[in-house]
C-alpha cells in the first residue's frame, strides 16, 4: 500500500500548494485578444506567406500596408503612404510614402523597402497572394519617399492588392535565405506591436514598437494571446471577463454575454462577411435553365432560414447578392428584384414552364419523364449550414422536388465543389474592396473551369459575355461615377442570369469588453470593423484603444 | 534471447507496414492541402493565392515509388519537412508544442489508473462480496459508461467554474514563468488535477473489473489451494500467487493503453484547453497536412510498438511459461 500512500500524499501537497495561490492581478495595460483558435502556439511572424501559419496580427498590427481599406467607411485612408496618383495613361501608379516612419530596430523606412517587398513577390510566386505580378511589369523607388508601380496593362482594381500588401524591411529580408520558409521569429516591422516579449505554447505577448510613427500610440502596453482550442473555451473566457476583445461566434450573445455586464460587454455583428450562396451546378440540366434557378430561389423562405440557421443574426440576401460592406455600390432597384423573395406559386409556375411538371405522384419529372432528384451538399460538422440545408431541402420538397441534404467531410465536400461534381451546394463567396472580385468569380467567363478541374470559386461554372465586357471596362476606369454605373449594370446582369442563389450575408463576429479598455468600434462609431479577423481594420482598432487605468 | 530477437524482428516488420500505410492512406483522401488551406479562408483571400499556396507546398508529380523512397529516406534521417497547416514551421517544432504535455498528463493518468484500478481489482476479488466488490465496482463501471466528453465538462463546470477550486484551462498559468521552480511545478500540478482525474475516473472501472474477474478465476485454481494449504500468510498468497498470475491480461492491456496515450487524449485536450498531440492530429487530418500527419503517426507507431515490446519483456519476467518457450 505504500506507493498508493505516496501518490496520495504528493497529490495532497500539490493541492495545498495550489489552493494557496490567489489569483494574481492582471498586468496593467495588457489587452487580451482571442482571434485564432489553436491548442498551442507555433512561433511564426512571416507576413508574406499567404497561408494561415503566421500569428495574428502579423499582417496588420506587426507589419503595415500602404493604404487601409475600411468597408465600414467604404474608402481608403492613408497609412504608410500618404497618398497615390495615377499617371495620365493609367499605366503608372505612384505612392507617396509617409516621412519619419522607422522600423522597430530604429532604421528609417524608405521607398527601397517597398520596392524590395514587391521584388520578393516577383521572385517567389509563393508569396504573391494577390497575384500582383500578373499586371505589374516593374516597381522602382524614386527617391526616398516615392514608389512607382509600372503596370503591364491598365488594371485599376489592382490598386487594392498593392495597397494592402504588408511591407517588410529590406535590410533584414535581404539576409534571409528563403523568405517562403522563413518563420521570422523576431519581427522587425513598422506596426504598433512588434516586440515578442513572451512566447510559450499556451501564451504569447506582443509589446509596443519603441519607434512607432504615430506619436503617443499605441496606448495599449501589450497584447496577450491565450491558446483556446475551440469556440467554447474562448467564449467561456470572454464571458468570464478574461478576454477583452474577440471575434468568435457566440450563440444567443445578448443573453449569454452582453447581459452579464451591459455597461461594458458589447457585440457588433455587422453584415460585412461574405454572402452565403446555394450554388447550382449550371453544367447540369435542369440547373442550366435560369427559370429553374429562379424557381429554386423563390421556393425558399429566407426569413425562416436565417432565423433557424443563423439565430437571426443576419437578414435574407437581396437580389444583388452583395453584403453590407458594399452598401455604397448596391443598386436599390436591382436589390428589390422578386426572384429572391418567397413565392411558392410563382416558383411552381416557372418550373412548369421549364418543363418540370408534376407526375401523378406529385413529384416533378424532367422533360424526358425521368424523376428529378436534387442533392444539397454541405460540410457535416458546420451546424449553421447544415440547418440552412435542411430548410432549403424542406422548402424544395414542398415544390414537388426530391431534394436531399447530403453531408460530407470537409475535404470531400470541397473537392466535389471545386471540381464541379455536385448538383447543389452551400458555400461562401469571394470578397474584395470593390464588388469587382465578387462578381468576377460569380459571372466572368474567364473564371469558368472545365468540370473535373479545380476552380477556386465560380463553382456554379457560369460565364456571361455581357458581364465580361462590363468588367473589362471597370478594370480601366478610376472614376468612381463610372465604376458605380458599370457595377449597377453588372448587378442587373447578376439578377437577370441568377448564376447562383444568394441566401444571406454573413455577420462579421466581434465582441468587446470595455472594462479595462476604451475606444472599441461600435455601430454608433464605425471607424473600423470590430471583428479582429478583419484585416487591415485591426490596425485602426489597435491604435485607437486606450487603457482605462494609468498604465 | 532468441525469443527477444524474434519479437524485435516482428516489431521491425510491423513498423515498416504501418509506415507504409502512413504514406498511402493520406494520399488516397480527396482534395489537396493547398485547396484545403485556401478554403479555410472562406473567401477572405483572393483566388490568386491558391496558385501561391500550390507553389509553396511544392507538389511533385514524381511517380509514387520515387515519392515513397524519398519519404522513407526522410524518416530515417529525422527530416519530417514543413507542416502545411503551420507553414513554414517544421513538423518537429509543431509536434514539440504538445508532445511532452501529452506524455506527462495522459501517461501519468494511464499509469495511475492502471495501478489503482488493478490494486482495487485485487482487493475486490480477495474480499468477494465486500463493499469494494459490491459497491465500488458497479459505481466505477457506471462512471466509466458516461461519455467522456460529458464527464469532463461536468467536472470542469463543477470544480472549475462553480466552486473555483481548479483552473478552467491550460497546463499552467499564462503569467507564470516556466522553469524548475516550486511555483511552476505546483502550478502545473494544480492544472493537471482536473484533466488527469477525469481520465482516471473514466478508465479506472475497466482496469478494476478485468483484474477482479481474472483474479476470481485464478483464486479457484489448485495452485492457490496449495498455497493456502502450505500455510503461507494470506497477504503473500494474494499478491505473489493470485495477483501475479492474474495480472497478465491487464499488463497486455496496459501496453496497448500506454501506446495509445499519444493519440487518445483529444477530448481532454479540447475540454481543458490542454496542449497536446491529439488536437494536432485532428488539425493535420482536417488540413490534409501530410507532413504533420506522417510525423505524428510515426511518433504514435513507435510509441505503440515500444510499449508493446516493453510489455513483452514484462510478461517474460512475470510468466515463466513464456521463458520456457524461448
Amino acid at each position: 500500500m505504500r506507493p498508493a500512500g505516496l501518490i496520495a500524499s504528493t497529490l495532497f501537497l500539490l493541492l495545498c500548494a495550489a489552493c494557496s495561490n490567489e489569483p494574481r492581478p492582471r498586468p496593467p495595460g495588457t489587452l487580451f485578444v482571442s482571434v485564432e483558435q489553436q491548442s498551442a502556439w507555433v512561433r511564426n511572424f512571416n507576413p508574406l506567406f499567404p497561408g494561415a501559419g503566421s500569428r495574428w496580427p502579423t499582417r496588420a498590427g506587426v507589419y503595415e500596408c500602404l493604404e487601409l481599406y475600411t468597408p465600414s467607411k467604404g474608402d481608403y485612408q492613408p497609412w504608410l503612404a500618404t497618398g497615390h496618383t495615377w499617371s495620365e495613361d493609367r499605366r503608372t501608379l505612384r505612392f507617396t510614402l509617409r516621412e519619419g516612419v522607422r522600423w522597430s530596430d530604429g532604421k528609417a523606412f524608405t521607398a527601397e523597402d517597398v520596392a524590395y517587398t514587391f521584388q520578393l513577390l516577383r521572385k517567389h510566386a509563393a508569396l504573391d497572394a494577390g497575384g500582383v505580378w500578373r499586371f505589374l511589369s516593374d516597381v522602382r523607388a524614386e527617391g526616398a519617399h516615392t514608389v512607382a508601380f509600372q503596370f503591364s496593362r491598365t488594371f485599376i482594381p489592382g490598386f487594392g492588392d498593392l495597397a494592402a500588401q504588408p511591407i517588410v524591411p529590406r535590410h533584414i529580408w535581404e539576409l534571409v535565405a528563403d523568405p517562403v520558409t522563413f518563420t521570422n521569429p523576431n519581427p522587425v516591422a513598422t506596426g504598433p506591436f512588434t516586440q515578442v516579449s513572451v512566447f510559450r505554447n499556451q501564451v504569447y505577448e506582443l509589446s509596443r514598437n519603441p519607434y512607432y510613427w504615430q506619436p503617443g500610440k499605441p496606448a495599449v502596453r501589450a497584447l496577450r494571446f491565450l491558446a483556446f482550442p475551440t469556440n467554447d473555451q474562448a467564449n467561456l473566457a470572454l464571458v468570464e471577463g478574461e478576454v477583452d476583445w474577440a471575434g468568435n461566434f457566440v450563440p444567443a450573445v445578448d443573453r449569454t454575454f452582453v447581459a452579464k455586464d451591459p455597461k461594458h460587454h458589447a457585440r457588433w455583428f455587422p453584415l460585412f462577411g461574405s454572402t452565403v450562396f446555394l450554388y447550382p451546378n449550371t453544367t447540369q440540366p435542369p440547373l442550366n435553365d435560369v427559370r429553374v434557378r429562379k424557381a429554386l430561389s423563390m421556393a425558399l423562405d429566407r426569413e425562416r432560414l436565417v432565423e433557424i440557421a443563423m439565430y437571426g443574426y443576419t437578414r435574407p440576401a437581396d437580389a444583388t447578392g452583395l453584403n453590407d460592406a458594399y452598401a455604397g455600390w448596391r443598386d436599390a432597384d436591382v436589390a428589390d428584384d422578386a426572384w429572391v423573395r418567397h413565392d411558392a406559386k410563382e416558383a411552381a409556375r416557372l418550373l412548369d414552364e421549364a418543363g418540370l411538371t408534376k407526375g401523378p405522384d406529385g413529384l416533378r419529372r424532367q422533360a424526358d419523364g425521368s424523376p428529378l432528384t436534387l442533392d444539397i451538399e454541405v460540410v457535416g460538422g458546420w451546424s449553421d449550414w447544415v440547418r440552412a440545408g435542411q430548410v432549403v431541402a424542406r422548402d424544395l420538397r414542398k415544390l414537388g422536388l426530391q431534394a436531399q441534404l447530403r453531408t460530407y467531410e470537409f475535404s470531400a465536400w470541397q473537392a466535389r465543389l471545386q471540381k464541379g461534381e455536385f448538383q447543389l451546394a452551400i458555400s461562401w463567396s469571394l470578397d474584395g474592396p470593390t464588388p469587382y472580385t465578387f462578381y468576377k468569380w460569380m459571372l466572368s467567363s474567364a473564371t469558368v473551369r472545365a468540370v473535373g478541374e479545380v476552380a477556386p470559386a465560380n463553382w456554379q461554372r457560369y460565364g456571361d459575355k455581357e458581364t465580361d465586357a462590363l468588367l473589362e471596362r471597370f478594370e480601366v476606369t478610376d472614376s468612381r461615377e463610372e465604376q458605380q454605373a458599370l457595377m449597377a449594370q453588372v448587378q442587373r446582369r447578376f439578377s437577370e442570369t441568377a448564376p447562383a442563389i444568394p441566401l444571406f450575408p454573413n455577420p462579421s463576429w466581434g465582441e468587446s469588453n470595455s472594462k479595462r479598455f476604451t475606444g472599441f468600434p461600435t455601430e454608433a462609431n464605425p471607424y473600423a470593423r470590430l471583428s479582429p479577423h478583419a484585416e487591415p481594420d485591426s490596425l485602426l482598432v489597435l491604435t485607437a484603444l486606450a487603457p482605462r487605468e494609468a498604465p | 534471447m532468441r525469443y527477444v530477437l524474434r519479437r524485435l524482428g516482428f516489431y521491425l516488420l510491423a513498423a515498416w507496414a504501418s509506415l507504409t500505410m502512413n504514406f498511402v492512406i493520406p494520399r488516397l483522401a480527396p482534395g489537396d492541402p493547398a485547396t484545403a488551406m485556401f478554403a479555410r479562408f472562406e473567401g477572405r483571400i483572393s483566388p490568386e493565392a491558391l496558385v501561391a499556396l500550390k507553389t509553396a507546398f511544392g507538389f511533385t508529380d514524381a511517380p509514387w515509388h520515387v515519392q515513397y523512397f524519398t519519404y522513407l529516406k526522410h524518416l530515417l534521417t529525422g527530416d519530417f519537412g514543413l507542416s502545411y497547416a503551420y507553414y513554414p514551421s517544421p513538423v518537429t517544432e509543431v509536434i514539440g508544442t504538445g508532445l511532452l504535455w501529452t506524455l506527462g498528463l495522459a501517461g501519468c493518468a494511464v499509469i495511475i489508473s492502471f495501478a489503482v484500478g488493478t490494486m482495487l481489482g485485487v482487493l475486490a476479488a480477495w474480499n468477494r462480496g465486500g463493499w469494494l466488490d459490491s459497491a465500488l465496482a458497479p459505481a466505477l463501471a457506471f462512471l466509466g459508461a458516461f461519455p467522456y466528453f460529458w464527464l469532463a465538462m461536468l467536472a470542469l463546470y463543477l470544480f472549475g467554474f462553480g466552486l473555483g477550486w481548479f483552473p478552467l484551462r491550460h497546463a499552467y498559468s499564462h503569467d507564470v514563468e516556466p522553469g524548475a521552480t516550486l511555483t511552476f511545478i505546483a502550478d502545473v500540478g494544480r492544472h493537471a488535477v482536473l484533466p488527469a482525474t477525469s481520465i482516471v475516473v473514466a478508465t479506472l472501472g475497466g482496469w478494476m473489473l478485468s483484474m477482479r474477474n481474472t483474479m476470481v478465476a485464478v483464486l479457484g485454481t489448485d495452485t492457490l489451494r496449495l498455497a493456502h494449504a502450505k500455510g503461507l500468510p494470506p497477504r503473500q498468497v494474494m499478491l505473489r500467487y493470485a495477483a501475479r498470475n492474474a495480472l497478465l491480461p491487464n499488463v497486455t492491456g496496459f501496453g496497448m493503453a500506454l501506446g495509445f496515450v499519444l493519440s487518445g487524449s483529444l477530448l481532454t485536450e479540447i475540454v481543458f484547453s490542454y496542449p497536446g498531440t491529439g488536437y494536432l492530429l485532428i488539425l493535420a487530418v482536417r488540413n490534409q497536412d501530410y507532413p504533420l500527419m506522417q510525423g505524428l503517426f510515426l511518433v504514435i507507431t513507435l510509441a505503440v510498438l515500444a510499449a508493446n515490446f516493453a510489455v513483452d519483456l514484462l510478461c517474460l519476467w512475470l510468466d515463466p511459461r513464456t521463458r520456457a518457450h524461448a
